[in-house]
């Protein structure tokens, strides 16, 4: 059955994603749930929560709340909760709930901003997707209220564009991506999610290009590019190193490697530049950009799917988080190197080693 | 809001029950989760949530219906290989959620998830959540159709967050859900069932002792039941000692339909009230039990933590086992000081406020769910002790214990615990976990 997981988890779905995306610009979060969305999110899918105090709640919405559309009591609160905090604006994040309910989101939006008098931002997620899709819409409607100015360039800023733990799994990921672009002489990096602040969020159009990371950056970096003349590179500047090292092993092999699509074409490329006749697929549970897949590339719909792709592919190695593992029968042969991912298994690399 | 909204025992007293201010009522205000709130917020986060609940069932599996994003945190639960094994996963989509159309495809999933298993369960638990709430769905009868499908009991557990300040909150729900399957059977005179929690009682519970003494032979709780077979051995109780009232809807069930009566005990930390809920036990089971020995260890255990310790102030969290006004009230009547509560005022436990606004007016009382605690500073408080896993995230830098370990405390035996526990953390003879 096609919608049955019998082995693997749940990956971090579309609310988490949002979360994600915004959860470093110092909004106060509102994700509009009973509870039990707020506690996956903030106990699971947002590490640094654990680290620093954060504006992450929940609109503790109850039966009558959801039957009767209470959005007018859900204002009040969030207004109660912005006065006085000095934050500088507000997220409304959607779940099942909202979704079943019919939440207008932008009528939601209109009656917050007039309430609180700041921006509003909102995600209409239904908890049904994946991470990625949240997280690209996020992003983009962070840089559409944001980034309205027409800045001057300045030649030496580069955007870092879909960044984020869920991708990327160690909390200094913002700093790593930003030094390998450093490295290649760029002065000013500014790692949008992960280190960059609200102030760099307006000044966006400033840079002289964007990169991409992963598919969750490729809608905001569109906008900017059609909105201010921002080229975009889709590219992925860091790649655990533990990933890296274990490559040379499978130069001239059948490998497939799966991941966030960006990351995994890196891979790709990486294994290539060791050895052009190796063969190498690359897969994803997660949004596949057509423009960047190549002949073989395939999405992956389920894990009977995933089973049989992996079973029939003749793959000499697997690179994937090693999560991803118990879902194969332990008779299928090839050599396995973790390429963590947190969105699929929770785990940081420092938890990975 | 820039500040931590607290009102002092006395001033909270005075206001009364019906006077609650709006900023501890978690219905009036967005609910911060803090690492010090997400075990108790969320139904389904940490430690006994829903899903982990379900399968207390000896031998049982669980299917969780529901979009991906409820099932998400299950993968750190399973990070126990044997708990990871038991969770299967029907996820609905975008159209599911609108039609309802998921229902059709219960049956055939269960029927595969049990196919798939090295060991045929003995339950099917379904878990369902506030999507199927809002639908409004007959899950007894898709349990029932997807029984007689697949072969195998199949049982709902409902974890509707939406109805937590209910009649029939998701944790309550839950309880009735793993009894459900006990079947009648002939009592046993000496047979008696603990309700109230998913991992048995400290050992050293003097209630397993005082039980015996009163001729009683078999004393189960679910989490001690090696299989299915001793789960159902369940049903020939005499009758159901409920620990935690959020088993009083499991145990009116189970009188209902099996004919167990139930007597319910709090979890106290105040010795003299303890043994006066041993006496209303002893009268109402007729028997006559001998705690003297177990209350006299367990002040000494207190005096002796006095004497070394001197006078403490104690910050009293909610995420323990207890509640935080009650152990609150405990602490302040055996010569300590209370600076402050994190916990959630309700009508159970109002009547300890009051206790404490007599003798402690100005013990402080915060809300863990109010958005104002984004700002709390412990550098204001006085307190040099803390209890509660809550209390310990607020005050990282001051000594204290968690006491939230699975393995239940009662009684006397738990209030000694307590002490002994406090007394390790105060001499540093044991690393407590921050």
């Amino acid at each position: 059955m096609k919608s049955l997981l019998k082995h693997l988890s749940p990956f971090a779905p579309d609310q988490s994603g949002a979360v994600s995306a915004l959860f470093d610009f110092g909004g106060l979060i509102v994700i509009c749930d009973a509870g039990g969305c707020t506690g996956n999110i903030c106990g699971f899918d947002e590490p640094r929560w654990f680290i620093r105090r954060s504006a992450v709640f929940s609109a503790g919405l109850r039966d009558m709340d959801a039957i009767l559309g209470r959005d007018d009591k859900l204002v009040s609160k969030l207004q109660a909760a912005m006065d006085g905090s000095g934050l500088k604006f507000s997220a409304i994040i959607g779940t099942p709930v909202p979704a079943i309910i019919a939440t207008d989101f932008k009528a939601l939006k209109r009656m917050a901003e007039k309430r609180t008098g700041l921006p509003v931002i909102t995600v209409p997620t239904t908890g049904t997707h994946y991470y990625d899709r949240g997280a690209s819409d996020a992003w983009l409607e962070l840089f559409k209220t944001f980034a309205t100015e027409h800045f001057s360039i300045y030649y030496d800023m580069v955007g870092i564009l879909g960044a984020s733990p869920l991708d990327f799994p160690t909390l200094d990921a913002g700093n790593l991506l930003s030094a390998a672009l450093t490295k290649d002489g760029w002065k000013s990096v500014k790692c949008y999610g992960m280190g960059a602040d609200l102030d760099d969020i307006r000044a966006a159009s400033a840079a002289t290009k964007n990169i991409v990371v992963s598919p969750a950056g490729l809608a905001a970096a569109k906008y900017l590019e059609k909105t201010f003349g921002t080229p975009y590179e889709v590219r992925c500047p860091w790649l655990p190193p533990q990933a890296l090292d274990a490559l040379p092993a499978l130069a001239g092999k059948k490998t497939l490697v799966i991941h966030q699509q960006f990351a995994a074409n890196a891979v790709r490329d990486a294994i290539l530049k060791l050895d052009p006749a190796s063969q190498v697929d690359v897969a994803s549970w997660f949004i596949m950009e057509p423009e960047f897949m190549r002949e073989n590339d395939f999405h992956i719909e389920s894990e009977e799917a995933f089973i049989e792709a992996v079973a029939n592919g003749g793959y000499d190695a697997i690179v994937c988080d090693s999560r991803l593992r118990v879902a194969l029968p332990r008779t299928m042969a090839f050599k396995n190197i973790d390429f963590p991912h947190f969105a699929v298994s929770g785990r940081l690399l420092d938890e990975a080693k | 809001m820039n500040h931590a909204f607290s009102i002092t025992a006395a001033e909270l007293a005075a206001r009364g029950r019906e006077n609650i201010p709006p900023e501890l009522l978690s219905s009036a205000h967005l609910i911060y989760s803090s690492p010090a709130t997400l075990a108790f917020n969320s139904p389904g986060a940490q430690g006994f949530g829903v899903k982990r609940a379900g399968l207390a069932v000896p031998g049982s599996v669980m299917l969780l219906v529901a979009p991906a994003c409820c099932g998400r945190n299950t993968s750190a639960l399973g990070c126990e290989a044997a708990l990871a094994e038991r969770f299967f996963y029907l996820m609905q989509d975008d159209t599911d959620i609108v039609t309802g159309r998921h229902l059709a495809r219960i049956p055939e999933a269960v029927k595969e998830v049990c196919d798939s298993c090295a060991t045929r369960p003995s339950a099917v638990m379904i878990c369902i959540t506030c999507v199927d709430a809002l639908l409004g769905t007959d899950m007894e009868r898709v349990c029932r159709k997807a029984s007689d499908y697949a072969g195998v009991p199949v049982v709902p557990c409902y974890m509707y967050a939406l109805t937590r300040e209910g009649r029939l909150p998701p944790m309550v729900s839950v309880r009735r859900s793993v009894y459900s399957l006990l079947r009648p059977r002939e009592k046993v005179p000496t047979s008696v069932n603990i309700l109230g929690f998913f991992s048995p009682l400290r050992n050293d519970a003097e209630l397993y002792t005082l039980l015996h003494s009163a001729g009683v032979r078999a004393i189960r709780e679910i989490s001690r039941c090696a299989d299915y077979e001793e789960y159902q051995a369940m049903a020939e109780a005499n009758f159901n000692l409920v620990l935690n009232q959020e088993a009083r809807h499991a145990a009116a069930d189970l009188q209902k339909r099996l004919g167990i009566p139930s007597v319910e005990l709090a979890r106290l930390y105040q010795t003299d009230k303890i043994a006066n809920q041993y006496r209303l036990l002893g009268q109402a089971v007729g028997a006559e039990f001998d705690d003297a020995p177990f209350r006299e260890r367990a002040e000494q255990v207190i005096a002796n933590f006095r004497n070394r310790f001197g006078h403490r102030t104690f910050a009293v969290g909610e995420w323990l086992n207890a509640d935080p006004f009650e152990l609150s009230l405990s602490l302040i009547r055996n010569g300590f000081a209370v600076s402050e509560i994190f916990g959630t005022v309700g009508g159970s436990n109002f009547v300890y406020v009051r206790k404490i606004a007599a003798l402690s007016p100005d013990t402080k009382i915060y809300s863990n769910l109010s958005p104002s605690m984004m700002f709390y500073d412990g550098k204001e408080s006085h307190c040099d002790t803390v209890v509660g896993r809550d209390a310990m995230y607020y005050h990282p830098e001051l000594p204290g214990v968690a006491w939230n370990d699975e393995r239940q405390p009662f009684g006397y035996a738990g209030v000694a615990a307590l002490f002994g526990e406090l007394a390790n953390a105060l001499s540093g003879k044991e690393e407590h976990a921050r």
